[in-house]
């Protein structure tokens, strides 16, 4: 069976405030550039790190997006 | 949820050189759109493989060219997009940073479908015991278990039917979001909203019973 602490994280989700999916949609191609280059991310686009943890999607879409990114910086 | 104000459109002269040729190119006409839009469809098709080329994996029962198929069907999806929403482009990234992202969703949401694609849609919870039965459990694990026991209740009492089916199927049995959209005629952004509101309404029935979920940060 899993962990109790994991099933409670996703079924109570982050516990601050968030953006929703469209509002992640929107933020995610600024957000990575920023992470890439060093910069506080989570400063410049509150809510967003709260909803990559509450929404499987996004967080796939995000990490993708991250290492495309890295990947293009690193060739 | 927060909403971001979205600045207006960028002006060409605020971007970065190789993201105001995009722009310049695909706005004007002739050869020179046709050549911009054929570079950005080859910039999408790759974002698409290398979507395809990481989640591949987790679908195994597909052949080589199931995947080149869908990883174009991407980026012809996303070229739409994109072309669609060229004065979206607010300059706050690189074009081609921002064009990737759709590609991605696209890549990321056919995969999502094709990997469900003629699976039941669990819409109840398989097992709703959510607490583990045997021994008692020691320490912080039997705290969480009572915690999970009242956000069992809650998940009974506290909710609409709506976002009961939307909790458990996104979060207990694992349906991805785009997934139970499609099946529900809704869409991605209505249902994280319905679990967002859940979630706040199981928070609010643990603080009634007199329980915190600081057990959760404490990790």
């Amino acid at each position: 069976m899993e962990r109790p602490d994991d099933l409670l994280a996703r079924l109570l989700g982050p516990s601050g405030p968030e953006l929703g999916c469209d509002g992640c949609f929107a933020e995610l191609d600024r957000y990575v550039e920023l992470e890439v280059s060093g910069a506080d991310a989570d400063a410049a686009v509150p809510g967003l790190r709260a909803h990559l943890e509450g929404c499987p999607a996004c967080r796939e879409e995000h990490e993708s997006l991250l290492a495309l990114v890295r990947s293009e910086q690193s060739s | 949820m927060n909403v971001v104000p979205q600045p207006p459109a960028a002006s060409l002269a605020a971007l970065d050189p190789d993201s105001q040729r995009w722009l310049r190119d695909l706005r004007s006409d002739g050869g020179t759109r046709d050549e911009a839009v054929a570079r950005l469809h080859a910039l999408l098709l790759r974002a698409a493989r290398f979507e395809v080329g990481r989640r591949r994996a987790a679908l195994p029962h597909l052949r080589g060219n199931d995947f080149d198929d869908l990883a174009l069907q991407a980026a012809d999806d996303a070229l739409v997009s994109v072309l669609a929403r060229l004065d979206d482009f607010r300059g706050a990234s690189r074009f081609t940073t921002w064009a990737y992202k759709f590609a991605l969703l696209e890549a990321a949401v056919k995969l999502r479908r094709l990997a469900w694609q003629g699976r039941e849609i669990p819409l109840e919870p398989e097992s709703w015991s959510l607490v583990a039965g045997g021994s008692p459990a020691p320490g912080r694990q039997a705290a969480q278990n009572e915690l999970l026991a009242i956000v069992q209740e809650g998940i009974a009492t506290a909710l609409t039917p709506h976002q009961r089916r939307v909790l458990v199927a996104l979060t207990l049995n694992g349906v991805p979001i785009d997934v139970l959209a499609d099946r529900l005629g809704s869409t991605r952004g209505a249902l994280y909203k319905t679990l967002h509101d859940a979630r706040r309404k199981l928070r609010g029935h643990l603080a009634e019973a007199g329980f915190t979920t600081t057990i959760l940060e404490e990790e």
